[in-house]
């Protein structure tokens, strides 16, 4: 089966994958959660009030129409207005994501390459104490609490020493650069544990390949085994991981833009979950699933690419 | 006498473990010859193979030390030299191919770039179109069929028995003095281990390298080796040339092993009668007993062989032809 | 057959466990586990920590002699809400750690036992379950089902069982074809006896791995749950006094941040380290790392 065949086949995939997906959020939002309506208007409500806005809100129409509306939506990005704030729901989106994305693609990077670079280094040293006094402090910082070092981080280097901004936001760059620094320092510190941990591991697994005793036995400096062959197959679940978070970059860090004031998409998720603004988190979980879903096609795909042994049944 | 290349005296090897230190290989003694063969026999962690990457010193340094002794290829001691130069002769003056060709090569580069790539490394006055000629020839030399397209194939499209033609055609690359080869059939089909120990013999015989064979299959010593060392427990306790070792094995391990073989009655046309194995156990390397490593298992174990007078040393029992056993059996 | 099998299954069991008592590492945090676990029996039985809603001195005071890690807004003691939390800390841990277990293993041994149709529906199920950003899941669960301890266990409990799923379904997929399960069929197994006797205990290890890592994610998770207003309600738990730190800070009021995260930091410490132990111990594939 050639390259193209495979990526056609991938793609229909895609289409049982996303209809569950749309199932999934009609069931969780349209069908099983609380009447919106009773949110809406609060419990002294007249009957006829909650009908008014029911048929106002599409929500007095047979099942299938809803689940259709939620399906048409995932391919459309028309989701509608905000109940709350009656806002083209795709607008506050696109005015949401730039925030987000100056602070989750630079903290992605930064965290990505950090992490790697470490796991490099620890496998180089495998065994050591060196090495297992980072692996240590890797476990060590993922045991404490996210919201933990958000909270500490933010008293700590911005209130009390006031090297960073407490929180707010400029648009434009580079006004945004001051307000991102700390968050994104956090992200790093956040992710690393987790990240070296499990580079680490990959590393090790493939340092420990017969192929690599073979390379010695060629006379390969270990510099070389270790940046040519160990990486190159290495390269292989790295990609994978790193690829599949790029979806949540939209969301960026819910917490921290909460927490800093930066008016991204986190937020606007949050105050949604806050008034249950079911559009708009029905709006974001669909959103993010499509990227995921197309991002996991996007790894499959390159998974064929990178690696010689993938036979594409 | 052939030119003597290789000499390793007094070997020990260490490994520290969890349950605390083993000695996987304990005063070891080898000589290889320039055209020959050097069987070296023995179970499963007899030290065999520990020996082997003893003299590429690939044994993985923690848990891994070599303890002792020295081991000497053409006036230089292996163990002495800087690491640069050690890896200087690795896969060019002495090769080694191993056990598992499924895993031996590295998936994600073709066949030809790995071969191109040792060839590279030790013969750097080659251009890239020489070492990728030389590449193909090389293939060519272990009878791999079109090797011209199978130089682009990756290890995952060739069968085991390819690609251990490929480790063949990759460890004779830079035409090594020596060739150590780590239990080089073993994973392979019946049909395929001949065709490749008679590949190794026949490239023997035009490249004149010495070669260490490490088995635990005597039917591979006695198609392939000159010299042959028996090991247990991290000893050897034979050693002989081939024909004098199956002719009038001298250690009660060595004839247990050699009464192990299948062997075929061809006038009857059937197996002859049970096949014997040895009794008992290897004993554990964290709990040797006194004496004799073989008492346990022995049939003409003596109060001698349980330490009395110390462990059996390795001793000429006739010419050539040496064993570690108090009651040497003819 | 069947007698050497369970021997030889049996020493793998002896020899973890032989491992594990001789990592003192491991064997502390277990302690340091089981401390948890009694404190939280205690504390559920009313021995320890009832008085934690009880006012003791002025509010917010700082960390004396008397209230090692001070008085909260109300003047109670943060120690013994951090004690009372740790009972909330250590159910969520454990039922969510259930749940995910119930549903990874069910579904994973059914869909690798029984392939086919089975297989490709459980397969895009989790496939689309995982294409959802895990925080909405948790948040349109708990929308569902209101506050409380017992929304908090489902929503956790919910969202949590994929990667068990997957690890099961792909093991039993690789045990089902072996000689044993095909002796076990030909002496007349059905499907269920296989399934139970002669498959699962050979993937009980992930499965016990599995559970000390979802315990301990668990325990993070409900910090994230409070912050974002679906937590427990009525009762300390280590979530919600990590969440009032964050208009504590600004006034200096760090000690209800410190005791919540200290607490919490030291149990999931321990049960991370000990999963990483139980993992050498019993996962003979990473064996010598």
């Amino acid at each position: 089966m050639n390259i193209w065949a495979y990526i056609i086949r991938r793609l229909l995939y895609v289409i049982p994958v996303l209809l569950g997906v749309c199932l999934i959020i009609f069931v969780l939002f349209n069908l099983v959660s609380p009447d919106p309506t009773l949110i809406m208007l609060g419990k002294h409500a007249s009957v006829s009030q909650m009908e008014d806005l029911r048929r106002e809100l599409g929500l007095d129409r047979p099942w299938f129409l809803q689940y259709l509306d939620v399906v048409k939506s995932a391919f459309t990005f028309d989701f509608g207005r905000s109940w709350s704030t009656k806002q083209e729901i795709i607008e506050m989106i696109k005015a949401g994501a730039i925030p987000s994305l100056t602070l989750s693609i630079p903290a992605f990077v930064i965290s990505t390459f950090l992490s790697i670079s470490i796991s490099l280094f620890v496998a180089f040293f495998r065994g050591t104490i060196l090495d297992r006094t980072i692996v240590f402090l890797c476990v060590t910082m993922m045991s404490i609490s996210s919201l933990a070092y958000i909270l500490f981080g933010q008293w700590f280097f911005a209130f009390k020493l006031g090297l960073f901004e407490i929180s707010g936001y400029e648009f434009g760059f580079p006004y945004f650069i001051p307000y991102v620094i700390l968050p994104v320092l956090i992200w790093v510190m956040l992710g690393i544990g987790p990240d070296v941990r499990f580079y680490r591991t990959i590393i090790l697994d493939e340092i420990y390949q017969d192929y690599v005793r073979t390379a010695r036995a060629k006379g390969l400096s270990e510099n070389k085994i270790m940046f040519k062959h160990v990486l190159k197959n290495a390269m292989i679940p790295i990609i994978t991981y790193v690829i599949i978070q790029i979806p949540f970059l939209i969301l960026g860090a819910l917490l921290l833009e909460t927490f800093f004031s930066i008016p991204g998409l986190g937020g606007i998720v949050l105050s949604a979950i806050n008034s249950s603004d079911f559009p708009v988190v029905k709006a974001m979980t669909i959103l993010i699933s499509v990227a995921y879903i197309i991002f996991s096609v996007l790894t499959d795909v390159m998974y064929t690419l990178v690696d010689p042994r993938v036979r594409l049944k | 006498m052939a030119e003597k290349i290789l000499e390793i005296k007094d070997l020990c090897v260490e490994f520290n473990t969890d349950r605390g230190r083993i000695r996987a290989v304990n005063g070891v003694n080898l000589e290889v010859f320039k055209g020959k063969t050097l069987g070296v026999v023995g179970e499963s962690g007899s030290g065999k193979s520990v020996t082997a990457l003893s003299i590429m010193r690939l044994i993985p340094t923690p848990p891994g030390r070599i303890a002792n002794g020295t081991i000497d290829y053409r006036g230089e001691n292996l163990l002495e030299i800087p690491f640069d130069e050690m890896r200087r002769i690795r896969g060019n003056k002495i090769a080694m191919i191993f056990q598992e060709p499924m895993t031996s090569l590295n998936p994600v580069f073709t066949v030809g770039n790995q071969i191109e790539e040792v060839i590279e490394l030790h013969q750097s006055e080659l251009s890239k179109e020489q070492r990728k000629e030389k590449a193909v020839e090389m293939l060519k030399l272990v009878g791999i069929p079109s090797p011209e397209q199978r130089v682009t194939e990756y290890p995952h499209q060739l069968s085991g028995g390819m690609r251990q033609r490929v480790m063949i055609a990759m460890s004779l690359a830079c035409e090594p003095d020596i060739l150590i080869a780590d239990e080089p059939t073993t994973a392979l089909d019946v049909t395929i281990q001949a065709q490749i120990l008679e590949l190794m013999n026949k490239l023997q015989k035009e490249l004149g390298m010495g070669i260490i064979m490490i088995t635990h299959d005597l039917g591979v010593v006695a198609e392939t080796c000159d010299d042959v060392a028996v090991m247990y427990c991290g000893q050897i306790v034979e050693r002989a040339d081939v024909k004098t070792l199956f002719n009038h094995p001298q250690h009660p391990y060595t004839k247990g092993l050699m009464e192990s073989i299948p062997s075929f009655d061809s006038t009857s046309g059937q197996t002859k009668g049970r096949l014997p194995t040895i009794e008992g156990m290897v004993p554990s390397l964290f709990d040797l007993p006194d004496g004799c490593n073989f008492q346990d298992r022995c049939k003409n174990v003596t109060d001698k062989c349980r330490g009395s007078e110390g462990e059996p040393k390795l001793r000429e029992i006739s010419p050539g032809h040496d064993a570690a056993c108090f009651h040497p059996l003819s | 057959m069947s007698e050497t099998k369970t021997q030889k299954s049996k020493s793998l069991w002896q020899h973890a466990f032989s491992e594990l008592t001789r990592d003192k590492l491991a064997m502390l945090c277990l302690t340091v586990v089981i401390v948890y676990a009694i404190s939280a029996i205690a504390s559920a039985l009313g021995f320890i920590g009832a008085d934690w809603a009880k006012e003791v001195g002025p509010s917010y005071a700082p960390p004396s002699g008397d209230h090692i890690f001070g008085l909260d807004i109300f003047g109670r003691s943060v120690f013994d809400k951090m004690v009372k939390g740790t009972e909330v800390a250590m159910s969520i841990g454990l039922v969510t750690a259930l749940i995910s277990m119930v549903i990874g293993v069910t579904l994973g041994a059914t869909a690798g036992y029984f392939g086919g149709k089975i297989d490709e529906f459980i397969v895009w199920f989790y496939t689309t379950f995982t294409s959802i950003p895990y925080i909405m899941l948790l948040v349109a669960i708990t929308f569902i089902l209101g506050k409380g301890l017992v929304a908090i266990y489902l929503a956790l409990g919910l969202t949590s069982w994929v990667g068990l799923c997957r690890l099961i379904r792909g093991e039993v997929i690789r045990h089902k074809d072996r000689e044993y399960v095909h002796a076990a069929a030909a002496i007349g197994g059905g499907d269920f006896r296989k399934l139970f006797l002669h498959i699962l205990p050979n993937v009980l290890h992930i499965v016990i791995i599995n559970f000390s890592l979802q315990f301990q994610t668990a325990i993070k998770a409900e910090v994230i749950l409070s912050f974002l207003g679906l937590g427990v309600q009525g009762r300390p738990s280590w979530g919600t006094m990590i969440d009032d730190a964050k208009l504590e800070l600004a006034r200096g009021v760090w000690w209800q941040l410190a005791a919540a995260t200290l607490a919490m930091w030291i149990v999931v410490l321990s049960l991370n380290i000990l999963g990483d132990a139980l993992r050498d111990a019993l996962d003979p594939k990473l064996k010598g790392k």
